[in-house]
């Protein structure tokens, strides 16, 4: 009979060391886990973002001490040229082939100071003729591809309503200083102190970055690009008051600048940047000393890439846009002229020259093909990587959206969010002198990262796929809230 | 801030890895694996290495960077699987 005592014990013993084992392993698997949730968390987290949510300087965070050099990285290799505003850049020079291209107008024929740039530059006058042509062509696309586009041309048209007073017509020795009846200049304490205070209201005013240095005259236009008080063909003379130069400004919005060329818009950072530069101009001046505002809208006298670089805001890139290490090239300055006793910051070398001899992402990626692949030439006296600004300019032209394209911001490696993955990345080039990380890290990003064809970008009826470096964000799409 | 963010998730975290600490000591003792001092950072080295793998992929999928991702896995697994057979085969000496 079975009584049960025969039967075999059904209780299941579990020892420690079973437990300890199971337990160890559910937690290796949770700890893994929350890793990877931790890194989705970094990923999307709107404080990484290195767009215009930089608040109060706390966005400016890189150790810039340690990288600070006594010479910045440009070299001068022989007898220097200051720019001719009037024909070296582009905005400036293009009215004038559109207008030749209409009427059929020779080289030989037209006015200095164009005539003489476009015979040292035929290939220039070809380029910058065709703007008007590719312009009528990109309107001629398909309603459904420019439609697509109506949101993100409504926001950057809102992104430049608003824009301070221009600088008039009076000269600057007029101009730059405070109103006539105003007190004289405070006597200021200390020129350690009162960058310390500028750069702390300069935050206030709403700049993500801003960086001190003396004015350097070969950055300055030989003749003015746009009338600010200067006479068009009248050579510019530095003006002594224009002692020192402030870099302020603002990343573009990331999403749209993500989704480039066609989404985006250098509107929003723009408007900001100019912003900023007047109200420290203004804040300047009420101090008793001469500040003239020059900011992005061709409101320039002066080049401003080389003094952000003297300012050691960063250094500049084979694409001829400053590379900063918080904010990439993604950074839109204006620089605020003055002869306020300031102490200056140091130009900082943190691995970027090194990394784009290698890297050409963005040549490859650049929809004109305006930036070199090769090495850097002699511009003016000094060695940089040239750009070749006709070509650049005619592929504006040659899509839908906002004025611009900027493909090449959104496709440099240094364009990141601010999350550990990134700025690991950055620290490990900045502090790699053998260059084996820069190989290694662009060899990640061409396969890890990659960017539509260049050819792309172009619009339909261009032979291109009106592509954009990244889909746009959900706020721009506008078959998602308009009828078309 | 979310949890992934604030201290008491690396809290969290560290006591998980100790706990996983632990029972690979007594793993490593049921299965006659003597571990030793050399042998200790391999094992720690190689989570490591898995664990940021993951981050990664995880960071990836956040920023919406899916090809990365993927590749970010695939590149970890291969990696991951590879040196964990290294990693097996010497912790048996």
């Amino acid at each position: 009979m079975d009584t049960g005592k025969d039967r075999p014990d059904r209780k299941v013993r579990v020892d420690r060391r079973t437990l300890l084992k199971a337990a160890g392993a559910t937690s290796a698997v949770l700890g893994l886990s929350g890793l990877g949730l931790s890194g989705y968390q970094a990923g999307r987290d709107p404080d990484s973002y290195t767009g215009c949510e930089g608040l109060q300087g706390s966005a400016q965070d890189f150790d810039r001490k340690r990288f600070a050099v006594d010479r910045p990285h440009y070299e001068k290799v022989g007898p220097t040229r200051r720019a001719d505003g009037r024909t070296e850049v582009i905005f400036s020079r293009v009215g004038v082939a559109r207008s030749a291209a209409q009427k059929g107008t020779k080289i030989e024929d037209l006015d200095e100071p164009f005539k003489s740039y476009y015979e040292q530059h035929p290939e220039d006058f070809e380029f910058d003729k065709q703007n008007s042509e590719l312009r009528r062509k990109v309107a001629e696309d398909s309603p459904e591809n420019k439609n697509r586009y109506i949101l993100a041309e409504a926001w950057a048209d809102a992104m430049g309503a608003v824009s301070p007073r221009p600088i008039g017509n009076d000269p600057p020795e007029t101009s730059d200083f405070p109103r006539q009846g105003s007190h004289s200049p405070f006597k200021m304490k200390d020129p350690a102190a009162t960058a310390k205070l500028i750069k702390k209201v300069s935050y206030e005013f709403g700049t993500v970055l801003v960086g001190i240095t003396k004015l350097n005259p070969d950055w300055v236009y030989k003749y003015p690009s746009s009338r600010r008080g200067f006479a068009r063909d009248e050579p510019i003379e530095v003006p002594k008051h224009w002692e020192y130069a402030i870099v302020v400004g603002t990343p573009m919005s990331w999403d749209p600048m993500y989704a480039n060329p066609t989404y985006g818009t250098s509107n929003d950072a723009y408007s900001k940047s100019r912003i900023v530069a007047f109200r420290l101009a203004s804040f300047i001046k009420r101090l008793g000393y001469a500040a003239r505002p020059h900011t992005p809208g061709n409101s320039y006298d002066l080049m401003v890439p080389p003094i952000m670089v003297d300012a050691g805001l960063g250094e500049q890139g084979r694409h001829s846009i400053v590379i900063t290490p918080e904010l990439g090239c993604n950074f839109r300055p204006a620089v605020v002229t003055t002869n306020l006793p300031m102490a200056t910051d140091k130009p900082i070398a943190f691995g970027v020259q090194e990394f784009c001899k290698t890297c050409k992402i963005c040549a490859e990626q650049c929809p004109s093909g305006a930036i070199s692949k090769g090495d850097k030439e002699v511009v003016r006296g000094y060695r940089r990587y040239r750009l070749h600004s006709s070509k650049c300019f005619n592929f504006w032209n040659s899509k839908h959206g906002s004025m611009g394209c900027r493909v090449c911001i959104a496709a440099c490696p240094y364009t990141r969010k601010s999350n550990w993955v990134h700025k690991t990345a950055l620290q490990v080039t900045a502090n790699d002198p053998t260059g084996v990380s820069h190989k290694l890290l662009t060899g990640m990003q061409k396969r890890f990262y990659p960017g539509p064809e260049p050819s792309d970008f172009y619009a339909a009826t261009l032979g291109g796929k009106n592509a954009s470096y990244r889909e746009p964000p959900w706020w721009l799409k506008t078959e998602d809230f308009i009828e078309l | 801030m979310s949890f992934f963010e604030g201290g008491l998730f690396w809290f969290v975290e560290g006591l998980l890895a100790a706990l996983a600490i632990v029972a690979l000591r007594t793993w490593a003792q049921d299965k006659g694996i003597r571990m030793s001092f050399w042998k200790w950072p391999m094992v720690v080295v190689w989570v490591l290495f898995l664990g940021v793998s993951i981050a990664y992929v995880g960071t990836s999928i956040g920023e919406g960077e899916m090809d990365a991702a993927f590749l970010g896995a695939i590149c970890g697994a291969v990696m991951a699987s590879i040196s964990g057979v290294v990693v097996w085969r010497l912790l048996r000496m």
